[in-house]
């Protein structure tokens, strides 16, 4: 999901020589709250209902506007926007191609269609949140790699206490998971029923270790009603490389994945905590 | 009621009449003078100015953006500052605006330095 996909469009505009009074009617009649400031084809402001609350009405829209616009582009995800108005503390991005304005994505609007994509039970991203960060990061040529937890026998505890007792743990699980996570660097995702997935900037060595801790957690946390919750994790790791390079096997976001869910399986089915996939070359997933 | 319908038709019709007046003087130009103070709530904006600057007197004037409860900016004539430094006429300019200017006005300053010389020569 991209920014285009949910941008309001068609793009109202307001020019500089314009009144303020203009810009207020024009507002009111399209029922919007702000209007990007656009001289020639060119984005050079953005004025908002608020700019013009206290504002003379006979100012020009060049007297009122601001002049810094905090942009985005349409093939950013959501969650690039939803950092972007985070780290601005902004309600609004303009949507810009090649300095022409496209549209307009609003706060609610995107924290509306990212609530899509979290998943209600325990409040943390889902699987395509994941697939995403990790395309982005590949893009930008860094060190990537999944930690992949499969909670071990997770259906006995649904089948002796109960789904709702489950639900219970599960929000635990996530919880405790989350609790080890370093904020900007480890990104916890419950990527389905009783699986965890954690992309990281860490080096394979350190995503290792942090899959240890996440095991160790499980087992030594005290769970409620006694019962025993433990998980296998696979680790799989990877950098971009130069994809023409011969000789060099590419794989994709997803491969890497996959390669962790595996390991994680392979973990289980030998019994061992974790299970480390080799680290390999990635290739961005859009490309 | 009959006779008071008798008393009104007495009056004679209305007559309207108009009146034209002329003041005709010459157009002050440019017009604001050496020093305009802008309002933070003026009706006209720094930038709104600085247009009207641009097209009247091109390269003439120069405007001072200023972190003033009162004032927004101010505009000065640029041959003013080579006369005075910026620094010197701000505060003196600032500070008189004040007494008389509220936020929503503009205020036009009429400004004349007279530089006293005096030189000494050796005989």
């Amino acid at each position: 999901m991209q920014v285009q996909d949910i941008m309001s469009q068609p793009l109202v505009i307001v020019s500089s020589d314009r009144s303020v009074q203009a810009a207020v009617e024009l507002m009111e009649q399209r029922r919007i709250g702000c209007l990007p400031v656009v001289d020639e084809g060119r984005l050079i402001g953005i004025v908002t209902s608020r700019d013009v609350r206290n504002a003379h009405p006979n100012r020009l829209v060049a007297d009122v506007m601001s002049g810094e616009v905090v942009t985005v582009a349409p093939g950013n995800s959501l969650w690039e926007a939803k950092e972007l108005l985070e780290r601005h503390g902004i309600e609004r991005l303009v949507v810009v191609e090649r300095d022409a304005p496209l549209g307009i994505v609003t706060k609610s609007r995107l924290h509306s269609e990212i609530g899509k994509h979290v998943d209600s039970l325990t409040g943390l991203e889902r699987a395509e949140f994941l697939q995403r960060k990790a395309s982005e990061l590949v893009k930008q040529g860094r060190e990537i790699a999944i930690v992949f937890l499969d909670l071990d026998d997770f259906g006995t505890i649904d089948k002796e206490y109960g789904h709702v007792f489950g639900d219970e743990i599960l929000v635990l699980v996530a919880k405790r998971l989350k609790s080890l996570m370093a904020n900007g660097v480890d990104y916890l995702s419950r990527y389905a029923g009783d699986e965890f997935a954690v992309l990281t900037t860490r080096s394979l060595d350190e995503a290792r270790e942090l899959a240890i801790r996440m095991v160790t957690a499980l087992q030594t946390e005290s769970w409620p009603e006694g019962v025993k919750v433990t998980g296998s994790a696979g680790v799989a790791g990877g950098r971009r490389q130069d994809v023409r390079r011969a000789g060099n096997e590419i794989y994709t976001v997803s491969d890497l994945i996959n390669m962790a869910s595996l390991a994680s399986t392979a973990a289980k089915k030998d019994g061992k905590p974790m299970v480390v996939a080799e680290k390999v070359c990635l290739a961005g997933e859009s490309e | 009621m009959g006779a008071k319908e008798g008393k009104q038709s007495s009056f004679s019709e209305p007559t309207r009449r108009g009146e034209i007046v002329l003041k005709l003087s010459e157009f002050e130009f440019p017009p604001m003078r050496d020093v305009l103070l802008v309002g933070r709530k003026a009706p006209i904006g720094p930038e709104a100015v600085r247009r009207m600057v641009d097209a009247l007197s091109p390269e003439q004037y120069e405007i001072i953006r200023l972190q003033h409860p009162l004032f927004e900016a101010v505009v000065v004539k640029k041959s003013l500052l080579k006369i005075l430094p910026e620094e010197k006429l701000l505060p003196i300019i600032l500070e008189e605006g004040e007494r008389v200017a509220a936020e929503n006005t503009i205020v036009k300053v009429q400004v004349d330095v007279v530089i006293y010389v005096s030189r000494a020569v050796e005989l």
